[in-house]
């Protein structure tokens, strides 16, 4: 959670948002969150794990241009 | 009482002391939109709003660079939700290692500089849209 506050800290066409997925359980299921951190890019499941910093700016950026 | 034992709330204090800038935290509560009952060990219902507040006040108490502002909100919404300086928003109870996530969203929020390497920030330059990006997590 803390590289996509990183992010939007950094960009300001980035918003960053940690969701409780138990407690925000219809949410985690229309996205498919099966497995934690899921990270869900403007509103489509992007993918689930943690990665290093570089590949998870790499994924973002391919998320949002698929 | 603090919601932190006296060694979380040392550790947090630690961790709150590199801030570089002042930080203000919002939080807001109200009825859920999609309540669900969670349940602790023993059989007692959580109340998460009482228990955010504890525990976001609790973390901000342990900074004076550090200012909390709590808003109550009698429609429901996706509440508790915790703001961190300029936009940076958890929604839910920051428990476990997600209370470590608030910490540290802190103070990244309040560190002069990106803690981004020079080749993330110049990735970021090119984006041409606004996004959003949500982490589902949960308090373990």
């Amino acid at each position: 959670m803390l590289l996509a506050y990183r992010l939007a800290l950094a960009s300001p066409r980035v918003t960053a948002r940690g969701i409780e997925a138990s407690e925000f359980a219809v949410d985690a299921d229309r996205h498919g969150v099966h497995a934690v951190p899921a990270i869900v890019v403007d509103d489509r499941y992007a993918w689930a794990g943690s990665v290093p910093e570089a590949a998870f700016v790499e994924r973002v950026l391919t998320a949002v241009s698929a | 009482m603090s919601a932190l034992g006296e060694r979380d709330a040392a550790a947090v204090r630690d961790v709150l002391a590199a801030l570089q800038r002042d930080v203000e935290v919002t939080l807001e509560l109200g009825p859920s939109a999609t309540p669900v009952t969670l349940v602790v060990a023993g059989g007692r219902d959580i109340d998460t709003g009482a228990e955010t507040h504890r525990v976001v006040e609790a973390v901000c108490a342990e900074s004076d660079r550090v200012t909390l502002a709590v808003i109550e909100h009698d429609e429901p919404g996706p509440w508790p939700r915790t703001t961190i300086g300029p936009g940076l928003e958890y929604l839910g109870m920051p428990l476990g290692y997600e209370l470590t996530s608030l910490v540290h969203g802190i103070l990244e929020a309040g560190r002069v500089e990106s803690s981004l390497s020079q080749s993330s920030l110049e990735r970021l330059t090119g984006l041409e849209r606004d996004l959003t990006i949500d982490v589902y997590v949960t308090p373990t």
